[in-house]
């Protein structure tokens, strides 16, 4: 088969484009299914059908969600509501006496059906469970794929970071003898950006939080707050205010928001530029 | 907790819709719904009757989702083919033609007939709002076949063709498309 010129024809655009009868398309279908090449073109077709009918999105009216999920509850072959009422068939009296073997019929459909019933149950109840625990899969895959997202934005944000050919890793050493503590500062000085990691300080006392500071001519400038979700986590927060000049960095355990100088016997750590 | 950042591939997005919850729906209304309405907008053009569609075409989506098989294709042409079709048959359903509503094809052949210039032709049935710079030709040929419903045959006899130039004009119009969209 002369592929090139079969798609040169125009056949498969015809295909795509719905034009096709039964017959003609069950025959594109098989060739398709022969010559990779021409999967190829029918997806690059697809493709660009698939551009297209993007741009006519239309806006959906407001509240329609709620009515179309109404709908879907009401169709759905699960809930019942397309169910058929089953047909009434007359029933017509038989006077006549019923014999012995009647009842025995009667009693082996009854055993029967019973038995019946139980394995049916018994089967709808592993199929529940089944679809509970894979119900429990999704949710749990979706909530890891959420965590890895984020875990990917903070890799990405720390690479960045650490592109910055001018950025400068200052650790600060504990100042209180017995405590081994440390911090670390990232800071790029001809941008003014700087990042503090707190991962060796331990979590504050309820109602503190830990402050940074940057020593500029012996005296303590304030540079924010850190989070308390920080601490012992190797995470990085992006220092609020800009920090274009420094001989040293250090951070002291203040009140909850923060003080405007520090309490100099809770500065924990301290390093130089 | 509503997150509207996280975007499923089409794998991920059938086995959500197959758990049936309120979540996978609202994704599915979120992510193709408008869409949807788009296309089924292009075929009926009446916007209660658009509407219907687009409620009947997510009862088929969400109650068909196990017919669907990835190997015979994408879900998203798999949507829109049913949104397609649907929309298409209540097209052709009397009521709908009745209403008056609806610009049958018919119309550009009667206006070709009486001379009328291509992109007159082409204004009767809406087509205007297409895409920018996809030549006129083209664009009857697509609205056809694939918002009408239109066979090779029917094109071919609408618009006094021979059915070879339709399927090559075909050819042509979805390569524009493919130039547009690559830029």
């Amino acid at each position: 088969m002369d592929t090139r010129a079969y798609i040169e024809s125009g056949i498969l655009d015809a295909y795509i484009l719905g034009a096709l009868t039964k017959e003609e398309r069950t025959q594109v279908e098989a060739n398709v299914a022969m010559y990779p090449e021409l999967r190829t073109e029918l997806l690059e077709i697809e493709n660009a059908m698939q551009a297209f009918t993007a741009t006519l999105a239309k806006e959906l009216p407001v509240g329609f969600d709620n009515k179309i999920w109404a709908a879907l509850q009401y169709a759905s072959p699960n809930a019942g509501g397309t169910q058929t009422t089953p047909k009434v068939i007359p029933f017509t009296p038989d006077y006549r006496k019923p014999v012995r073997w009647q009842y025995a019929a009667v009693g082996a459909l009854l055993v029967g059906s019973l038995a019946l019933n139980a394995i049916l149950w018994n089967k709808s109840n592993n199929e529940k469970e089944k679809q509970e625990s894979l119900n429990y899969k999704i949710d749990h895959l979706q909530s890891d794929q959420k965590q890895l997202a984020a875990v990917l934005d903070e890799y990405q944000k720390n690479k960045l970071m650490m592109a910055d050919t001018g950025m400068q890793t200052i650790v600060m050493h504990t100042v209180q003898p017995g405590h081994p503590m440390a911090a670390t500062v990232y800071w790029s000085k001809n941008k003014g950006e700087a990042y503090v990691s707190v991962d060796g300080l331990p979590a504050p006392p309820q109602g503190m939080q830990y402050q940074l500071w940057v020593m500029q001519d012996g005296k303590p400038v304030d540079m924010g707050v850190i989070s308390n979700t920080m601490p012992s986590t190797p995470a990085m927060q992006k220092v609020a205010m800009s920090v274009t000049s420094g001989q040293a960095f250090a951070i002291s355990l203040e009140k909850e928001g923060g003080s405007p100088t520090p309490t100099m016997q809770n500065i924990y750590v301290m390093g130089k530029v | 907790m509503p997150n509207t950042s996280v975007i499923y591939n089409e794998e991920e997005l059938v086995l959500l819709l197959k758990q049936q919850s309120r979540e996978a729906f609202n994704y599915l209304y979120r992510q193709y719904g408008p869409v949807l309405y788009g296309v089924i907008s292009k075929v009926v053009y009446d916007e209660q009757t658009a509407q219907d569609v687009l409620q009947d075409v997510f009862v088929k989506i969400w109650n068909n989702i196990e017919q669907y098989d990835a190997r015979k294709g994408r879900l998203y042409t798999w949507m829109i083919n049913i949104a397609r079709n649907a929309s298409i048959d209540k097209l052709r359903s009397k009521g709908e033609i009745m209403k008056g509503k609806i610009h049958q094809g018919e119309d550009i052949v009667n206006n070709l007939q009486q001379g009328m210039r291509t992109e007159q032709a082409t204004d009767t049935i809406g087509l205007q709002k297409m895409v920018a710079g996809l030549k006129p030709e083209y664009e009857v040929i697509i609205t056809l076949a694939y918002f009408k419903g239109y066979t090779l045959d029917e094109i071919s006899k609408t618009l006094e063709i021979p059915l070879g130039t339709v399927k090559t004009r075909m050819r042509s119009a979805i390569k524009q498309l493919r130039e547009i969209f690559n830029n």
